[in-house]
């Protein structure tokens, strides 16, 4: 049912870290050493390859495709093409996330970085305990700083739409 | 040997143990951390996700601070070594990413120079302490017990921002042998420990911990030891949740390379970190009162 998109390949491996999906021979050696394609069915980085060749646009960026992976890279250095594909995972992710389909816990680790500075915060608890285990107070993040940074590239408005 | 020290979020906020005994071990081996002020969040995995761009700025920001510094920066995660460790390599190698970094890091008063060098903690023992200086500073060796060294992803791959080197899990099989302890081989010992998927689908990060352990039981190890805080937390706690959601039981102990060096150093952990710990690891510290 889906509408086939000519421009797709194009228009990831011309995003920083897209270039890979150039590259790939359809050999299949990234899903035979990819973890998650042990567990979840579909899960596969050579078909996720193969439907951005083709021009899948909605199945590769709308579903929850781009968000199996690991990005533990273990495809990345064996493919035989120097093809990227964890890297190029990333390129699907920005482009997915463009389109609004970005999964609640990044939505929350995104947010607590532009509030915060940091992905992980402490609870009170342990605020508490560190001062009690003689590690002194959480070091204090500009977070100023950080929501400059973030305001300039536009993060603010992928992580906050619609809410 | 001095760095400006990188903490990250995860580390301060939930595993207080492992810095606790980073910061216990370093003196005791020449290591001085410098604070980072004002340092933020490494912009991992899933910040990458996001936007590509917001990464890189966020990270060169870290990078800036250890320049201003002048010192190399030393981290004690996978994913803060990943996130600052390939900024740092794209950034000195491509001018136009650079310069369009740069655009954004004079609004905060900060321009990347690419003066700085990224290295984790398992780097920094094995080739700036170097394994002569650990060895003298062992005082109660562990005699033979067998550790599954659990590297995590990052510290070897991707290949090329380690400029080709497969030295990191060959440098903790040796660290952990130089306080006396076996590093066993097992199946899978270079794979993700799923940590990464925790948040986003916790049913994969579980099933993708369980293969890791797995190898590990089967080779008959002692116990896990882990450079990473994810790994860690994973591997860990991983093992309750495993037990409950998918009816395994390994009561695997896990703990820091840092503890492990501790601990062989003549140093007790206090009750608060044996005690932070899901799978209690009173078999590992009987096995040190046992000399």
């Amino acid at each position: 049912m889906s509408l086939l998109d000519a421009h797709l390949m194009r228009e990831i491996a011309n995003t920083p870290r897209g270039r890979g999906v150039l590259a790939c021979i359809q050999c299949g050696r990234c899903t035979s050493s990819c973890l998650v394609a042990r567990v979840v069915e579909e899960h596969n980085p050579r078909k996720l390859m193969e439907m951005i060749i083709l021009g899948l646009r909605s199945d590769v960026l709308l579903g929850r495709l781009p968000w199996h992976c690991l990005s533990c890279f273990t495809c990345l250095d064996r493919c035989p093409q120097g093809g990227d594909v964890g890297e190029a995972m990333f390129a699907i992710r920005n482009l997915a996330v463009r389109e609004g389909n970005i999964p609640d816990g990044i939505v929350g680790q995104a947010r607590s970085l532009f509030e915060t500075g940091r992905v992980v915060t402490p609870s009170r608890m342990a605020l508490v305990n560190r001062e009690k285990y003689g590690l002194g107070k959480e070091a204090v993040v500009d977070v100023k700083a950080v929501q400059k940074i973030l305001r300039k590239t536009s993060f603010d408005k992928l992580i906050y739409r619609g809410s | 040997m001095k760095y400006a020290f990188f903490l990250g979020c995860l580390i301060p906020a939930r595993e207080p143990n492992y810095e606790n005994s980073v910061r216990k071990i370093a003196p005791e081996l020449g290591i001085e951390l410098v604070e980072m002020k004002g340092a933020n969040c490494c912009a991992p995995f899933g910040i990458q996700s996001v936007d590509y761009t917001s990464w890189l700025a966020l990270a060169a920001r870290n990078l800036c601070i250890a320049e201003q510094m002048g010192l190399d920066i030393l981290t004690l995660c996978n994913d803060c070594y990943e996130s600052l460790l390939m900024t740092n390599t794209i950034l000195k190698e491509e001018k136009e990413n650079r310069d369009r970094v740069n655009e954004i890091l004079a609004d905060v008063g900060l321009e990347f120079k690419g003066k700085t060098d990224v290295k984790i903690f398992s780097d920094v023992l094995y080739e700036d302490v170097g394994l002569e200086k650990l060895k003298n500073a062992v005082k109660e060796p562990f005699n033979g017990l067998r550790v599954a060294v659990q590297p995590g992803c990052h510290l070897t791959r991707p290949k090329r921002i380690h400029f080709g080197e497969q030295m990191g899990v060959t440098a903790l099989d040796e660290l952990v042998e130089a306080v006396g302890a076996r590093s066993i081989a097992y199946e899978r010992k270079e794979a993700c420990c799923g940590g990464p998927l925790r948040g986003i689908n916790d049913e994969v990060a579980l099933h993708v911990a369980k293969q890791k352990l797995d190898g590990v039981r089967a080779a008959g190890a002692d116990c896990v030891v882990s450079v990473c805080p994810f790994c860690y937390f994973e591997l860990d706690m991983g093992q309750l949740e495993i037990k409950r959601h998918l009816k395994e039981e390994y009561n695997l102990p896990v703990l820091h390379l840092a503890e492990l060096l501790r601990m062989a150093m003549g140093m007790r952990l206090e009750e608060w970190e044996v005690r932070a710990h899901r799978i209690p690891i009173t078999e590992i510290l009987k096995v040190k009162e046992a000399k």
